[in-house]
């Protein structure tokens, strides 16, 4: 039997008393490449910053490798939304990169050659190898979320969880992106990923979660993408083509 | 130069450099209001301090006003949680409320006492040398200079152990709580911080200049660099210029010091905010500028590349047709002609291989919104600078 990466069990969260999240049983398998799909406000994104630790939730818990998040941390990399941090601030894309070392580092201890020298290799792999020493307002969209992989990727995490990486980025960007997280599930890590894009996740993922507030379905994509559930999701009678 | 009045200076520099490490962070994080809130709302906690200690210069007087800064931005964010009032009206309530039970607690109790509204507001940094340090009998320099001294050292201490926690916490607080950095941790550190250096330079400047000197040499920096470290120590160089400058302003005029200094950071943040090389006013003045005619230039070799029929291209029709000015239509034709993008021939108007292939080059990019392929052009052309 495939090893269970991520398991949610009753995992409610509420903002000022009104649930966003209710109820939620979720087994994310080892390995897989995995879209969370829902309409706006449906608690995508509270949904893997509760797993991460960053919201509380008011019931439920969460295990990464059957251990609790907090002793798992050097397991889990993590991309914010784009727009969850300020552009203009004093930074340079290699230094933005380097924070992803800072967890292995723990408290105090600066970075050295060796996380400088991962940061580059990091930056090498999503492309913005060239555009290192350049401020990080001075990027375009589609550069600003290489830089944020570029993050993820040094941590050399197992689980990746990433909030809408294709918001904003232009085509080119969009297929090195998923490229890179094609080749990580082929090392056998986990991806998470909260999509929009309901046209590109059969030919992008091969794992699919349907949420609105209540989970509505989790599986592969084969099998649980279709009609039914798009349509149980989104509340209206959907309709996609799946691309062969 | 007479050493009480070396003695000012130093006290003044030590200050500025102390405000300035807190401020730049409390200038990144957008609270640079909280620390006026601060300033003003340890007022109670010094009257309370002083009350017990009967000593203004006492470290458990220091440390009680530093709870009370904390305390106001503890309370500035309960009453925020409530989603009632926003955070720049919860820092309204909190601190004129705190500061205002200072007042009359002054003004009730300590009115034979060194503590008057005036000093609270403005400092005496003018009388600063004489309150001396006297340790068995040995006169070691004015107080304010040891008690800024520590607090300063400490500060300094503090940054280089955390130097990476606030970077990232500031920047980023979700990848910071994901990774286990409590951000929470991190930003009462620097409130703790923000509250002891305010409190420390209280005395010396007041509760006015306190706030300036954390804010505008940050603000001023934040302008010219796009480094934190470069920052940092920028707004350690404006605040000690701006200390030094306004005391000898202040001798000059035979004002007060700390009005002097503050007027002084006040010109040097104006001279940044209009000359600063990329983020000054007259610079994005100049940046907007180019922009357009840099549009208008597209525009117009996109209408060369779109007829090639002569009568299109005749330069008399050009004005008419693309409805310019004829100034506009001067520049707009000379940074053409300046960059070999047309030829004019008779007057009649064609585009070069090299115009030809910047229009195309340029529209691409427009449409495709593509990043690589537009490198190259930033160097020459704002328009593709973002």
């Amino acid at each position: 039997m495939q090893k269970i990466a991520v398991q949610v069990d009753d995992l409610t969260v509420a903002y000022n008393y009104k649930p966003v999240l209710w109820d939620i049983d979720l087994e994310i398998p080892e390995g897989v490449l995995m879209a969370i799909v829902g309409p706006n406000g449906a608690g995508k994104s509270t949904l893997i910053k509760s797993i991460l630790g960053i919201l509380k939730p008011i019931a439920g818990s969460i295990s990464i490798y059957g251990k609790p998040y907090e002793k798992q941390r050097s397991l889990v990399a993590y991309v914010p939304q784009k727009g969850s941090v300020d552009w203009d601030f004093p930074t340079t894309a290699l230094d933005v990169v380097m924070m992803g070392t800072y967890g292995s580092l723990g408290w105090v201890k600066r970075p050295g050659q060796k996380e400088k020298k991962a940061a580059l290799e990091a930056l090498e792999q999503v492309g913005m190898l060239p555009f290192k020493n350049r401020q990080i307002s001075q990027l375009s969209g589609g550069q600003q979320q290489r830089i944020f992989l570029a993050r993820a990727l040094v941590q050399d995490a197992s689980i990746y969880f990433m909030d809408e990486p294709f918001q904003g980025v232009d085509a080119t960007t969009e297929i090195a992106i998923i490229n890179i997280l094609k080749a990580l599930r082929k090392a056998n890590k986990t991806v998470v990923v909260v999509h929009h894009d309901l046209q590109t996740v059969p030919e992008y993922f091969d794992w699919v979660t349907f949420l609105n507030v209540k989970k509505i379905a989790t599986g592969p994509v084969k099998d649980i993408f279709n009609d039914d559930n798009l349509t149980k999701t989104y509340g209206i009678n959907y309709k996609v083509s799946i691309q062969k | 130069m007479s050493s009480a009045q070396i003695e000012i200076q130093v006290i003044a520099s030590l200050v500025a450099v102390a405000c300035a490490i807190p401020g730049t962070f409390l200038v990144l994080r957008k609270m640079a209001m909280i620390s006026d809130a601060i300033s003003h709302s340890i007022l109670p906690g010094l009257v309370i301090g002083f009350f017990i200690t009967q000593d203004l210069n006492s470290p458990m007087l220091i440390l009680l006003a530093a709870v009370t800064g904390v305390l106001t931005v503890v309370l500035v964010e309960q009453i925020q949680k409530t989603g009632l009032v926003k955070e720049d009206t919860a820092i309204g309530l909190v601190f004129p409320a705190l500061f205002s039970i200072g007042v009359i607690m002054i003004a009730k109790n300590a009115n034979d006492v060194h503590l008057d509204v005036d000093a609270v507001l403005l400092g005496e940094l003018a009388f600063a040398p004489f309150d001396r340090l006297i340790v068995s009998g040995v006169d070691i320099g004015p107080k304010s200079l040891w008690i800024i001294g520590v607090i300063l050292l400490i500060t300094i201490a503090l940054l280089f152990a955390f130097f990476k926690e606030l970077k990232l916490s500031t920047f980023d607080a979700g990848l910071a709580t994901s990774l286990g950095f409590s951000p929470v941790v991190i930003h009462y550190g620097l409130m703790t911080v923000s509250s002891i250096t305010t409190v420390g330079a209280f005395d010396a400047v007041g509760a006015i200049l306190v706030v300036a000197l954390m804010i505008a040499p940050a603000a001023s920096a934040y302008l010219l660099t796009t480094d934190l470290k470069k920052m940092l120590l920028l707004s350690i160089v404006f605040g000690v210029f701006s200390a030094i400058s306004g005391y000898w302003v202040a001798h000059w005029l035979d004002a007060s010091i700390a009005g002097s200094i503050t007027t002084m950071l006040g010109l040097l943040f104006l001279i940044v905010y209009l000359f600063a090389p990329s983020k000054g006013l007259i610079a994005v003045m100049y940046r907007e500028k180019q922009q357009k005619i840099e549009v208008s230039l597209l525009t117009f070799l996109l209408h060369l590349k779109n007829h090639t029929e002569e009568n299109e291209r005749h330069v008399n029709h050009l004005r008419e047709h693309i409805n310019w000015q004829k100034i506009r239509a001067k520049t707009v034709v000379d940074l053409a002609l300046k960059n070999n993008m047309i030829t004019i021939d008779n007057h009649i108007v064609s585009l070069t291989e090299k115009g030809d292939e910047f229009t195309s080059q340029a529209i691409d990019y427009i449409i495709t919104n593509q990043d690589t392929q537009i490198e190259d052009m930033k160097d020459d052309f704002f328009l593709f600078r973002g």
